[in-house]
């Protein structure tokens, strides 16, 4: 597999998982609360690809969705890049991945990033962000993202098959 | 020293990504105009796509809806059978109510929102996030003459405004639910012009500052928009009725709690009045 077309699945991937997100995971909602699919793309591409894919995909997932979102632009792809980077890192250094430690760790990146998210956001200005329902948010999106992680890690592996190899 | 490279070009990968985020922020909250074009410019690239997408999977969203949402559904019913047998029972005094309503609007001087040129618009994007649940984008915008301000409206009544400059095809709309949204009202038959604020999802709209304690407001009594001078809402498009009132004895106010009369949960189709105050005025 070339390096072309590698970029080209993760394009396509990031794409596909930022318009289902929009179109249809953002509607099913748990105490109204949706599967928070970009940011579990950020962490499962870290986990997968290390931490400068997980920069990258968070990057690019972060900005895709930060066209949607009425927050500053760039806030989204600035917090899903340190967490892709961050993964990707305790990754490579800590974990050594069993797919379990994997799904785990995407439910706890998820409650961190999006408690971060909130804290950040609000000290830039933006309102309604850190508020009572933080917690049920970073809960029901943590056991969302727990489920959706493993066709998540699945999916990043078809993207980067022989680049994988390459490397691990 | 294969490892060490990849880790120095991970770490100029995170350090460039970082940098350019936080410009991105930054120009964003200073509402960089071509930051904000090029913005437009990627939603509209995106946008069939989405379509596309949200017709085949609509369906999915909205079976999940009444899946997850079956008890509420069950006990929205009960109330709203309770409600159509009151009204049923006072079908007489409420079309006296109405016609009431519509004479002191008429004494009030108070334009019909139908006289205000409009657009009608459908609602693309309730949330995609689990923080953005006081807006929702819509399918109209600069094109269709839609500008920063204007209000939107449903057959209930003000529902929202449009938040921050449209895109040429659409626009974000703030929810009166909003805790940061701010009308000016009155209640009808009084001429007391006091500040509504939205409380949260789901929650009333609170009046909290103008209404002075001697103004005689009663509970059922409908709220309006108040239009004064340079208001970014017309007069007399309804927000609700008052069903709490208390007193603030120490600074001579009362303080209203007004059910809205439009529902701003699933959302299909709203209106945009295409009004200017500064024109109006001129």
């Amino acid at each position: 597999m070339t390096m072309a077309s590698a970029y080209s699945r993760s394009a396509l991937f990031l794409l596909t998982a930022l318009v289902l997100h929009m179109a249809l995971f953002s509607d099913l909602r748990i105490l109204g609360v949706a599967p928070e699919i970009p940011l579990a793309i950020a962490v499962t591409a870290g986990l997968v690809g290390g931490p400068e894919r997980g920069a990258v995909a968070g990057f690019a997932i972060g900005l895709g969705i930060d066209l949607y979102l009425p927050t500053l632009f760039g806030l989204s792809a600035l917090i899903y890049t340190v967490w892709g980077y961050s993964v990707g890192l305790l990754e490579e250094r800590i974990f050594r991945s069993a797919w379990w430690i994997n799904v785990l760790v995407t439910a706890a990146a998820t409650a961190g990033g999006l408690l971060v998210y909130a804290v950040l956001g609000e000290l830039l200005g933006e309102a309604n962000l850190y508020t009572d329902r933080l917690y049920v948010v970073m809960g029901v999106a943590a056991v969302y993202n727990l489920v959706l992680s493993l066709p998540l890690l699945g999916l990043w592996r078809w993207s980067w098959p022989s680049l994988l190899g390459e490397e691990h | 020293m294969a490892a060490g490279t990849r880790t120095g070009r991970s770490r100029f990968t995170l350090i460039f990504l970082l940098l350019s985020s936080a410009t991105l922020v930054t120009l964003d909250a200073r509402d960089f105009e071509p930051l904000q074009r090029t913005e437009e410019t990627l939603t509209d690239l995106i946008s069939p796509l989405r379509s596309g997408a949200d017709r085949l999977f609509g369906p999915v969203g909205d079976a999940w809806a009444g899946v997850t949402g079956y008890d509420e559904l069950e006990a929205e019913n009960r109330e709203l059978r309770e409600e159509l047998q009151q009204l049923e029972a006072q079908q007489i005094l409420d079309s006296d109510a109405a016609i009431r309503l519509e004479l002191l609007l008429d004494e009030l001087g108070l334009p019909y929102v139908q006289d205000i040129p409009n657009v009608v618009a459908e609602v693309v994007t309730a949330n995609v996030g689990n923080f953005d649940r006081y807006s929702v984008q819509i399918n109209r915008g600069a094109e269709d003459g839609i500008r920063n301000g204007m209000p939107v409206v449903t057959r209930g009544g003000l529902i929202g405004r449009i938040d921050g400059d449209p895109g040429r095809g659409h626009s974000r709309v703030t929810l009166l639910t909003d805790p940061s949204f701010e009308v000016g009202v009155l209640a009808v038959g009084t001429d007391d012009v006091a500040l509504a604020s939205g409380s949260g999802h789901g929650g009333p709209l609170m009046v909290r500052k103008g209404l002075e304690i001697d103004t005689e407001v009663a509970v059922g009594q409908e709220v309006v928009t108040s239009g004064v001078d340079r208001s970014r809402y017309p007069p007399g498009i309804p927000i609700g009725t008052v069903t709490e009132i208390d007193y603030d004895e120490a600074r001579l106010l009362q303080l209203l709690t007004v059910e809205p009369s439009a529902n701003t949960d699933n959302l299909s189709f709203v209106t945009v009045l295409l009004y200017d105050p500064l024109a109006e005025e001129s």
